[in-house]
C-alpha cells in the first residue's frame, strides 16, 4: 500500500456568490500520477492552485503529511499553462532561477540534457518553440526537487505531435524521479495515456475516481483499451 | 560589431561625464575667497557696473577694503528686481522704470545712487523713408514697445508732447527680439527703444530717432538700488561703491576707444554701433539728489495716472541721500 | 552565387536605410545655404549655415563655446541625475507599495502639470539665483517622466511572471532583481529617453535665471542684441546635443534590452529538433 502524501478534505471554493467547487474529496498517494479531467471552468485549475497554496480554500482543508496547507505549498512546484519563462534570461538561467553555485549549474545542465535541450542552454526563450519552452519550464520545476509536481494544462497550447512527445517525456521523467504528479487537463486521452488514476470533476465536485489499469507499462498501453476507457469517462462527464 | 558599439557608447558616456565635471569646475571658479564679505552686484551688459567690471579696478579696490565683489549678469530689469526682492542681489544697476514697478508690487528697495542718462539714445525709431515726419504723424500708427520698461514711459511722454491721446496710436507690446523682427518687416511703423539697440537699428535698418529723451523728458536714467534693510545697514559700503564707480565712469568718459573695443567684442555688436551709443551718453555716478527723485516721481505719477500702476508711490520715502 | 548576390543587395539597401534619416536635414541645410547665397532671405534675419559655422569656430577659438557647453552639460547632467534618481525611487516605491501610492500619487500628478516657467519666481525665492536654482529646475523637469515611467513599468510587469516567482519561492530581493526590474526596464528606459529630452528644454529656461554662462545664456544674450548668428548656432547646438543624448539612450536600450532584439532565428525544424 502506497503512502498517503496529501488529502483533499471536503474542499470548497467560492468567489462571492458563485460557487466553483464544493465538497471535493481526494487522496493523493506518494509517487502516483493522478489526472484531473472535466469541462472548462469546472474548477480544475482552481483546485490545483489551492494545492499549490496560490489560493486559499473557502471550505474544508487540504492536509499534506499532517499539516494543513496555508499559504505557499513549499513542497510543490507548478508548471503553468503558459511557460512563464523570464524572457530576459537564457535557458540555463531560467532553470537555475535563484539557485547559485557549481553544483546547481551542473544539475541544471543535467536536467536540460534529460529534457533534450543541452544544445540550447544559452538561447533565450524567444528563440525556442512552444514545446521547447515547456521543456525548459519542466526542467525549472524539477530543479527544486518538489515532492509534488502540479501540471496546469501545460500542453494545452501545443500541436498534436509535440504534445504526444511531451506526454511521453513528462511521464518518463516523473516515473524516473518518482515524483508525485497532479495533472489538470481537459484532454481525456491525455489523462488516460499518462495517469495512474483519473479524477473526474463534474457539477462542481469530484464526481468519480477511475483506476486506470492500462497505464504504467513501458508503452503507453493498449490503444483499444485506452479508447474504451476514454469514451467511458467522456460519456460520464457529458451525461 | 556589438562589442565595438558597446565600447563606443561607454567612451561617449565617459566623455560626457568628463565634460560635465569640467563644467562643474568652471562654475566653482568664481566661488570666491571666504575671509572677505561677499557683495553681489547685479548688472546688465553695457551699463555702469559693466564698465567697472571690465576695467577691473573696482574689484581690486573693494578687495582692499575687505569686500569680495561678485558680478551677476541679468537679461532685463524685471529679473533683477525679482532677484533683489529675494535678497539674492545686494546692489542692482537698473533703468528708471523697473524700480518704480517693483515698489508698486511691494518690493522693499532703496535708491542708493543715480547715474547718467541715455536721453540722446532713447526715443522712437522710424525708418528714414517713413511717412512719419513729426510726432503728430504718429496718429493712427502702430508703435512697438515693451511693457514695464522705459519704452512705455517714453511713448507716454512723446504722446503728451505731441498733444495726442493714448488712444490715437495702436500700442504693440513686444519683447525686444520680437519687436526687432516686426520693425524690420514693417509690421509696426515705429519702435520705442534705447541704446545700444537704437544705434544698431539706426545703422542696419536705415533708421533714425523721430524724437529722443531730450525732448520727451523721458531721460532713461540709471540707478543703483539695494534691498532696504541691506541699504540701511551698509551705508559705508554704499558710499564706497559710489566712490569707486564714479572713478570708473570718469575713466570711461576718457577712454572711449578701449571701451568700444571691449564692448563690441562682448556684446557682439559692430564698433560703429557701440561708438555711436557711447559717444552720445555721459557716464556718471553720484549719490541721490532731489532733482533725480523728482524725475522718478514723475514716472510713478504718469504710470499711476495711466493705470499701469495700481498704487501711488512716494519715491522720496525710498531714497538714501548719502554724503 | 545567388546567395552572395542577395547578400550584396541586402547590404546596399541597409546603407540606404541608414542614410535615409539624414536626407531631410542635409537637404534643408543645402537649401538654406542656397537661399542665403541667392539673397532670397535677409541675412540679418537668417544668416547662412556657413556664417553660423564660422561664428561657431570663432567662439570655439576664444574658448567661449566649449566653456559654455561644458557648464550647460554639467547643469543638465546634475539635474538629470538628481531628478531622474528621485523620480526612479518615488516611482519604484509607489509601484510596489499601495499605501505610499495613495499618499503620494495624486500630489505628484498635480505638480506634474505645472509649467516649469511658472515655477521660476518660486525657485528664485527659495534657492536664489545660483547653480542650485538652475539644477533644481532641470531636476524637476526630469523627475516626472522618470517617475511616471518607473511607476508604470513596475505596475505593468506581467502578474503571471510575478506569481511564478513567488510560487518558486524567490526572495523579495530576487523577485525584484530577476523579475520585476527587468520586466519594467523597457518602460524605465523609455522614461530615461523622455527625461533626456525634457532635460535640454528645461535647461534653456533654467539658464535665463541670471546666468552668466551656458548655452542658454549665450542664446538669450545674443537675442538681446539681435546676434542672429549666435542664436542660430545655439539652436543647432541644442539640436545636436538632443540628438546625441537620444542616440546614447537608444543604444543603452539596445544593450540592456538585447533579449528583445533577438529574433526567433531558428524557425526551421525547431518543433522536432532536440528530441531523441
Amino acid at each position: 500500500m502506497a503512502q498517503k502524501l496529501l488529502e483533499i478534505n471536503k474542499v470548497g471554493k467560492s468567489y462571492g456568490d458563485s460557487v466553483i467547487l464544493s465538497n471535493a474529496n481526494l487522496v493523493i498517494n506518494e509517487g502516483e500520477f493522478i489526472a484531473l479531467v472535466g469541462m472548462s471552468g469546472g474548477g480544475k485549475s482552481t483546485l490545483l492552485r489551492m494545492l499549490a497554496g496560490l489560493e486559499e480554500t473557502s471550505a474544508g482543508s487540504i492536509i499534506q503529511e499532517g499539516n494543513k496547507i496555508h499559504g505557499l505549498n513549499k513542497e510543490a512546484r507548478v508548471m503553468f499553462q503558459e511557460d512563464r519563462l523570464l524572457p530576459w534570461m537564457n535557458v540555463t538561467d531560467n532553470v537555475l532561477l535563484d539557485k547559485k553555485g557549481k553544483q546547481a549549474v551542473a544539475e541544471a545542465a543535467q536536467l536540460l540534457e534529460q529534457v533534450g535541450l543541452s544544445q540550447y542552454s544559452t538561447k533565450i526563450p524567444t528563440q525556442l518553440s512552444g514545446g521547447q519552452r515547456q521543456r525548459v519550464a519542466l526542467a525549472r520545476a524539477l530543479m527544486s526537487h518538489p515532492r509534488l509536481l502540479l501540471l496546469d494544462e501545460p500542453l494545452g497550447a501545443l500541436d498534436a505531435l509535440t504534445r504526444t512527445k511531451m506526454q511521453e517525456l513528462i511521464r518518463k521523467v516523473c516515473q524516473d524521479k518518482a515524483i508525485t504528479t497532479f495533472l489538470v487537463t481537459h484532454d481525456i486521452n491525455e489523462a488516460v495515456r499518462m495517469a495512474d488514476r483519473i479524477a473526474v470533476i463534474k457539477n462542481g465536485t469530484i464526481w468519480r475516481i477511475v483506476e486506470n489499469p492500462y497505464r504504467g507499462k513501458e508503452s503507453l498501453g493498449d490503444k483499444e483499451k485506452e479508447v474504451e476507457i476514454s469514451e467511458e469517462i467522456l460519456a460520464e462527464i457529458l451525461e | 560589431m556589438k562589442n565595438l558599439k558597446k565600447s563606443f557608447i561607454v567612451v561617449l558616456l565617459l566623455f560626457w561625464c568628463g565634460v560635465a565635471v569640467y563644467g562643474w569646475h568652471l562654475t566653482r571658479e568664481d566661488a570666491g575667497s571666504s575671509s572677505l564679505k561677499n557683495v553681489v552686484v547685479g548688472y546688465q551688459a553695457g551699463d555702469e557696473f559693466y564698465v567697472s567690471k571690465i576695467r577691473g579696478q573696482f574689484v581690486k579696490k573693494m578687495k582692499a577694503k575687505g569686500y569680495n565683489v561678485k558680478f551677476k549678469e541679468f537679461q532685463n530689469g524685471a529679473a533683477m528686481m525679482q532677484a533683489l526682492a529675494s535678497g539674492n542681489v545686494d546692489y542692482a544697476r537698473v533703468g528708471d522704470t523697473p524700480p518704480v514697478s517693483a515698489l508698486a508690487s511691494g518690493t522693499k528697495l532703496t535708491y542708493v545712487a543715480a547715474g547718467g542718462t541715455k536721453a540722446k539714445g532713447s526715443g522712437i525709431l522710424i525708418h528714414k523713408n517713413s511717412s512719419i515726419k513729426t510726432l503728430a504723424d504718429l496718429k493712427g500708427k502702430k508703435v512697438a514697445y515693451t511693457k514695464g520698461t522705459s519704452s512705455q514711459y517714453m511713448l507716454l511722454r512723446a504722446l503728451k508732447v505731441a498733444g495726442l491721446s493714448n488712444d490715437d496710436i495702436t500700442w504693440v507690446n513686444l519683447d525686444s527680439d520680437a519687436a526687432s523682427v516686426a520693425y524690420s518687416k514693417g509690421k509696426v511703423d515705429a519702435w520705442a527703444n534705447w541704446d545700444p539697440s537704437v544705434a544698431q537699428v539706426e545703422i542696419t535698418e536705415n533708421s533714425k530717432l523721430l524724437v529722443d529723451g531730450t525732448t520727451t523728458k523721458a531721460l532713461n536714467r540709471s540707478f543703483i538700488v539695494s534691498p532696504t534693510t541691506y541699504a540701511s545697514k551698509n551705508k559705508t559700503l554704499s558710499k564706497l561703491i559710489i566712490k569707486y564707480t564714479e572713478q570708473d565712469m570718469k575713466w570711461a568718459n576718457k577712454n572711449h576707444s578701449k571701451l568700444i573695443k571691449k564692448m563690441s567684442a562682448d556684446l557682439k555688436l559692430s564698433k560703429k554701433v557701440v561708438r555711436r551709443s557711447i559717444t552720445r551718453r555721459t557716464f556718471s555716478m553720484s549719490s541721490m539728489s532731489k532733482s533725480v527723485v523728482k524725475e522718478e516721481q514723475e514716472i510713478a505719477n504718469v504710470f499711476y495716472d495711466n493705470n499701469i500702476l495700481t498704487k501711488k508711490i512716494n519715491v522720496s520715502k525710498h531714497v538714501q541721500y548719502l554724503k | 552565387m545567388e546567395n552572395i548576390e542577395t547578400n550584396e543587395n541586402y547590404h546596399f539597401s541597409l546603407k540606404l536605410k541608414n542614410s535615409l534619416p539624414w536626407l531631410i536635414p542635409v537637404f534643408l541645410i543645402a537649401f538654406w545655404q542656397v537661399a542665403c547665397n541667392l539673397s532670397w532671405v535677409n541675412e540679418t534675419l537668417l544668416p547662412s549655415p556657413i556664417d553660423v559655422v564660422t561664428n561657431g569656430i570663432k567662439l570655439f577659438k576664444k574658448g567661449e563655446l566649449q566653456e559654455n557647453m561644458s557648464i550647460s552639460l554639467y547643469r543638465a547632467t546634475a539635474g538629470l541625475l538628481i531628478g531622474g534618481g528621485l523620480g526612479f525611487v518615488l516611482g519604484f516605491i509607489n509601484g510596489v507599495s499601495h499605501t505610499t501610492r495613495l499618499l503620494f500619487d495624486s500630489t505628484i500628478q498635480m505638480l506634474r502639470n505645472i509649467p516649469h516657467l511658472a515655477l521660476i519666481p518660486l525657485i528664485i525665492l527659495w534657492l536664489g539665483i545660483g547653480e542650485s536654482a538652475k539644477i533644481s529646475l532641470v531636476a524637476l523637469g526630469c523627475l516626472f517622466p522618470m517617475y511616471i515611467n518607473t511607476y508604470h513599468g513596475i505596475t505593468s510587469v506581467d502578474p503571471k511572471l510575478i506569481e511564478m516567482g513567488k510560487s518558486y519561492e524567490l526572495s523579495k530581493k530576487d523577485l525584484f532583481v530577476k523579475v520585476i526590474f527587468p520586466g519594467a526596464l523597457p518602460t524605465i528606459l523609455m522614461g530615461v529617453r523622455y527625461a533626456l529630452g525634457v532635460m535640454w528644454t528645461t535647461l534653456i529656461v533654467a539658464e535665463t535665471i541670471s546666468a552668466s554662462s551656458g548655452i542658454g545664456y549665450m542664446s538669450t544674450n545674443a537675442e538681446q542684441f539681435m546676434d542672429m548668428k549666435t542664436i542660430v548656432l545655439c539652436i543647432l547646438i541644442y539640436a545636436l546635443l538632443g540628438k546625441s543624448s537620444d542616440f546614447i539612450a537608444k543604444n543603452l536600450e539596445d544593450i540592456f534590452l538585447e533579449w528583445r532584439a533577438i529574433e526567433r532565428r531558428d524557425t526551421n525544424g525547431s518543433e522536432a529538433s532536440g528530441d531523441k
